[in-house]
Formats: C-alpha cells, structure tokens, sequence
C-alpha cells in the first residue's frame, strides 16, 4: 500500500503525519498511522456507560451486578492507563431520581437520568432515542468528566441488561450509534492487544488499545468466544466503532455492599421526543405470578439429554420422583432446545425457557439438588453449585458433573429411577403405618 | 387494504436427537450437523400465518444465508402460505456481525414486493446457534420501524392501521404481561410462547385452505423463489459481510472447569441397598 494513497483515505492529521514520513520505512509509517489512529480512539471516547433498568421505581438486580462489574473494570482500568474514566449509569424512568443516590452507593461515579411521564414505561423506540442522546451529549460530560469534554464524542464502553428488554434496547442503542455489540457475556477484561485482520487491518499487524474482551460462553456452555468491537482502521473502510458494547447475563456477578459513604454527580438529562413515537402506548401491565418458582422448594430435580433414550417415559418416571420428594423441576439448556419428540404436554409443561436453571436461566441453591442425565457444561454448574446436596445420575463417569456433585451414581435415568420410586413408595407406606408425617415438604 | 407482511428467517443447526452431532468434548460438530428452518422462525411464520386467515395478508419471507437456505425459505412456505420468497446469498456477507446481517435484511425488506413498503415485518425470537436475538431488533431499528418484542399475541385494526400487541417481559423471577399499541408499520419479534388462536370455524376452514394452497406452492416453490446478491440486492459493500461488521470473534476456547469442592461418592451397583443409602443421606439433609 502506497503512503499517497493510504492517506487520501485517512483522517487529516494522519494525512499530514503521513506527508512528512514520506521518506521513511513503509512499517514505520503504519506505526505512525496506528499512533495517530490511537490518539484520536483515546480523545474521542471516554468512560463506561452502564443502562440501568427499573420497573415500577425498583431497579432490576442486573443494574447493581452490572455496577459492580463496571467498577472493578474501571478501577483497573484507570490504573492501568493512569487515566481517571468514569462509571456513568443512565436511568430513565418517571418519578426515578430518587434511584440515583441507589446508583452512586452501588458504585457509579456518576448517574445521568432523564425523569418523564413518557418514560413511564420501557418502550423501545423512545428509550432508544433518549440513550442515544445521552450517549452523545456533552452538556453532562462537561460537568462529570470536564478534562475529557472537549472533544468527547460517544462512550468507549456501555454495558446494558441480557434480559427481556434491556437486549433489544442494546441492539437498536447500538444500531443509532452504528457500533458494535455483543450480547449474553459473563467475562470482561480490557487489554491491548496485537491482531492482524483481513478487513480490519487490511493484513497489517496493529495495536488496538483498551480493547473490551467480551467472553461469551456458547450455547453448549462449553466454549467461550471472546468478541471484540475494532475500529476499521483499513483506510479503504476506515470507521470507528464506538462505543464498545455488551449486553451482561444476569446473576453473574455479584453487586458491590451498599455504601452510603460513596458520593457521585447527579446529572438530569430532558430528553427530546418525537411526537409520533408517544402514539405507541402501554395500554395495560400485570404481574405474572411466577410460574415456576424454585425458592420454595427445599429439592429440584433437573434433567438433561440423558433422557434421550426413551423420553417421555423418562420424565414420566422424573415426575414421580419429584412429586414423592416435593420437588420443582428443572431443565438444562440444550432440554430447551427441544432435541426430542414429546407430547405437547409434556414439552408445553416442561421444555420451557422458565425451567432452565444455569446462568442462561435461573441460578438455584435448594438443599438438595438432583441432576438426571445433565453433563455438567460450566453454565449448568454455575447456576446450582452452591446447592447443599448434590446428587448426579449419569452412565458417564467422566461427565464434569461428576466433580461438583457429592453423590455419583453411575447409572441410566431409566435404570435408577425405578429403583429410586420403589423405595421411596414404600417408606411411604411404612410411614403412613406408623402414622408419622413425611420428612420432606416445602419451605 | 390489503396487508403486506414480512417474515425473516434463519437456516439453522437441527438440535433434534439423530440431526445434531456433538464432539467428544461437548461442542457441536458442525459439519455433521444438519441444518433446518431455525425453531424461532418457525413460529415468525406461523405468527405471519395468523394474519393471512384474519385479515388476508400477503407474505414475504426473506433471509440471508447460503443457496442451501432455500429449502428453509421452502419449509417456511409451507407454515405461512407465503406468495414471495427471498434469498440474500452472497460470498461477501460471510463472516456478518448482527450489524451487517440487518443491513443486507433491510436492503432485502425494502425490494420485497417490488418495493411496497411492508406493514409488518415478524422475527423469530432468536436464531438457535447465533443466541444474540439482536438481528431483529437492529434490522427493526434500520427500517425505522416500531419494534416490539417477545410479543405473544396481537390484534390488528386494519382501519386505523394499529396494532395490539401482548408482550411477556421476563426479569429473572419477575414477569409481566404488557399489552402496548401501536401505529404500523412495526417489527415484531415474536415469543417462544406464541401461538395462532384459530377461534372460529371458518377461520379454521380458511386456515386449511391456504394449508393446502401453500402445499402446491411448494412443490413448485423455486417459482416464488428470488435469489439476490450483493450487487442485484445494491447493498453498500463497506456495510455488509465481515467490513460491515464492528465486532469479530477473536478467539473461542474452552471454559475452564470450575474448581470443584466437591468430591463425589460413586455409586456403581445400582440395587435398591445403595439408592436406599442416599435416600437416607436425602432425608437426613432435608431435616
């Protein structure tokens, strides 16, 4: 690639950086490219957003684990680049400013709100444009990070919700701001990092500072991929990506102690609207009981695709065994992929996203705890190691579930089962002859 | 007025028993795993479906993917009745972050039925194997369309060109059922839960109807069919396929195991002693 042509296509000050290297080393002058490319990343973005989400004036418990995180991530990212970024949260909301102090005590340097009647609910189109506007306003950076405020464009980083509502919000958020996101991560480092790409680089080896991580764990809940949002810094499709974004799992990280020593500015933000977004309207919103209700139940029996011999009959056997134990059933990740042919009753009763416990679903802690034919991916383990007693059955004696459970029987769903029911029916009856009530019941 | 509906899909690994293959250290084995109309955008298609027998919707379906895709387009045919197929199958859109995919789904939504602005465009929840559930929204966002999500069912005022929607917002253990109106044109990315309430017997009569129609369609399906590529489709070749896309896949590896503090007790003989033992260690723990 030619210097001429590398720097019609570049910025200005990298054009004339490039004008006097002309003479120079073609690798140098890419290190100069990079140099510059890099200063301009640093100017333009700055701190991490954190889009906090409230239902009814109660933030959602996401918004305090993303806090924390984002906190620990700064802490050592100011650290490490003697720099002094912020940990901004953003919540809209009516009647919310009270949350705000919630925020700063939680860990945030500083909390930009925007307190409407037309906020009232979560709808995604005027929410959207109001982050969007918040995420590129200087009024609010002047006064939370004045150093950075003069040639601050958009947010280096922003972390939103992988829920119901917070990862559509981060997809159409990053589809205004024309920037990268990736969704459901559990792990987050930043690093500089040395990557030769075909696009992005056109083949060159450079530096991408303060690069976002993003560990994403697969639907497997074996393998991780890392994602990162680059800027193109080919000069034939140059663009910068900013800012850096993911959306967070809930549960997977724990929120800071509430400090109440902890002091941050508080910013209000009036939004603009568009007169025809208010014609989508909530009409109506009511509480669903929770179907599924794991807390109350002292065992929770789950399954996974060890049942895949003969399925229905499995969970037939799976329902008698809770109903003699009292207990809640639940499902793996892959079960909810419907990999096998089963009733509608049986899928619309069990195979269901409410049942999954792991962190792609819900984290549990019963006292005992039975795993029927699960493996034991990472995102399974994560979401009910912390149960008293945990008992695994799977014909794999290698399964990791194997390593976080305290009783391993080796065995089929279809082989254990029976034998399980069968004692368990005659304690029963010995106990109804002895007239002393069951051990087991719910909390 | 006649309505003109969108539905985008996805060719996606069959998890289903026999279909789908794993390696031996628990991650899919892609090349032997068959692929398959995406379980989410199936239900889009049905959801399509509903509007064809109540309020005689016309249907498009588009996505983009490889020539294979085809017969994901076919098998969607066949749930919705759909009179226009699409497919977007470039060799440069390989490698598309969900960025870039919406780009050349916008591009495509705009040309379905010679560029007639569709009313409603339906998205599955999430694809399977992509598990962002980001496509939806973002091609929602370029369109400038109204998007609703995890919408579980919804009523049309053709008159008044507005929607009713019902949505089920999930946080954790924490659900709300949210009934929201809309004007169209809006983008719906439909609920795993949903489902086509056929109430009354000629909607069901029409629903066999258009069943059978959409049979005959696809036994001559390529006939509905419109392949484009980047260039037919005028798609900017800076914004899609890997330059279009901000975000890249840097590395995969395998999650560490969790240290174990556990250290199990194998059972190997299953006779009614040893699972009498752990119903003991069960009734001791619970009390």
């Amino acid at each position: 690639m030619s210097v001429n042509k590398m720097s019609e296509n570049i910025t200005k000050p990298v054009d004339q950086t490039a004008a006097l290297t002309k003479q120079k080393e073609k690798v140098e002058v890419e290190d100069m490219v990079d140099n510059i490319n890099k200063k301009t990343e640093t100017n333009k973005y700055r701190n991490l957003y954190v889009i906090i989400e409230q239902v009814d004036g109660t933030i959602i418990p996401v918004g305090l684990e993303m806090l924390s995180e984002a906190r620990r991530l700064m802490n050592d990212f100011n650290k490490k680049y003697s720099l002094n970024e912020k940990v901004i949260a953003v919540i809209l909301g009516n009647g919310i400013k009270h949350l705000c102090e919630e925020l700063i005590y939680y860990g945030a340097d500083a909390v930009i709100y925007a307190d409407d009647t037309k906020l009232n609910y979560h709808i995604n189109k005027i929410y959207t444009k109001v982050i969007a506007q918040i995420a590129t306003d200087l009024k609010c950076i002047e006064k939370i990070s004045p150093e950075y405020s003069k040639e601050f464009k958009r947010p280096r980083y922003m972390f939103f919700a992988a829920d119901s509502t917070g990862r559509h919000l981060s997809s159409t958020v990053l589809a205004e701001l024309e920037s990268g996101l990736a969704s459901d991560i559990n792990k987050l480092v930043v690093e500089d990092i040395d990557f030769r790409h075909e696009h992005k680089t056109k083949g060159q080896m450079l530096t991408f500072e303060k690069t976002l991580m993003m560990y994403r764990p697969d639907f497997s809940g074996f393998l991780w991929t890392t994602i990162l949002c680059l800027d193109n810094k080919n000069p034939e499709i140059k663009r910068d990506y900013h800012p850096q974004a993911c959306s967070i799992i809930p549960g997977v990280f724990e929120p800071l102690e509430k400090d109440v020593s902890r002091t941050g500015i508080i910013e209000e933000y009036i939004p603009e609207f568009d007169t025809k977004d208010l014609d989508i309207k909530v009409l109506s919103r009511n509480v669903l009981k929770d179907m599924i209700d794991f807390n109350s139940y002292k065992t929770i029996i789950s399954f996974g695709r060890g049942i895949k011999e003969s399925p229905e009959e499995n969970i037939k056997l799976i329902e008698k065994l809770a109903k003699l134990l009292n207990a809640e059933i639940g499902i793996s990740l892959p079960i909810s992929k419907k990999p096998f042919k089963l009733s509608d009753k049986m899928n619309s009763l069990y195979i269901t996203p409410e049942r999954v416990i792991g962190t792609s679903g819900q984290k549990v802690e019963p006292t005992i705890y039975i795993a029927l034919g699960i493996s034991g991916a990472s995102q399974h383990l994560a979401g009910m190691k912390n149960s008293g007693f945990i008992i695994a059955v799977n014909p794999d004696e290698n399964a990791p579930i194997r390593n976080e459970c305290d009783v391993f029987i080796k065995g089929r769903i279809e082989d254990v089962l029976p034998i399980m029911i069968e004692e368990l029916e005659r304690e029963k009856i010995n106990q109804t002859k002895e007239g002393a009530s069951a051990v087991v019941g719910t909390v | 007025m006649s309505l003109n509906i969108a539905v985008i899909i996805k060719l996606e690994p069959d998890f289903s028993d026999g279909n789908v293959s794993y390696n031996p250290d628990g991650t899919l084995n892609r090349a032997e795993t068959k692929t398959i109309l995406g379980h989410h955008s199936a239900i889009a298609a049905q959801a399509a479906f509903y509007a064809k027998v109540k309020y005689g919707a016309r249907i498009c379906i588009g996505t983009m993917g490889p020539p294979m895709a085809e017969l994901a387009l076919n098998q969607s045919l066949l749930l919705s009745d759909a009179e226009e197929l699409h497919l977007y199958s470039d060799r440069s859109f390989a490698g598309a972050d969900t960025l870039s995919t919406a780009e050349v789904l916008k591009t495509g939504i705009s040309k379905m039925k010679d560029g007639k602005p569709m009313d409603i465009v339906f998205s599955g929840f999430r694809a399977s194997d992509g598990e962002t559930g980001q496509t939806g929204p973002q091609t929602a966002w370029k369109l400038g369309y109204t998007f609703l999500g995890n919408v579980i069912s919804y009523e049309l005022d053709i008159e008044k060109r507005v929607i009713t929607a019902l949505r089920l917002i999930s946080y954790g253990n924490y659900n709300l059922i949210e009934q929201v109106q809309a004007p169209l044109p809006v983008f719906i990315a439909i609920d795993p839960s949903y489902k086509s309430p056929f109430v009354t017997v000629s909607q069901r009569l029409s629903a066999s109807r258009y069943h059978k129609e959409a049979v005959t369609r696809s036994s001559n399906y390529k006939s509905y069919l419109k392949v484009f590529n980047a260039k037919e489709l005028g798609v900017d070749p800076k914004l899609v396929g890997l330059p279009g896309s901000p975000t890249i896949v840097y590395k995969v590896e395998k999650i560490p195991k969790i240290k174990s503090n556990r250290s199990a007790q194998t059972i190997e003989n299953i006779d009614p002693d040893g699972i009498s033992n752990i119903l003991e260690k069960i009734h001791e723990t619970i009390t």
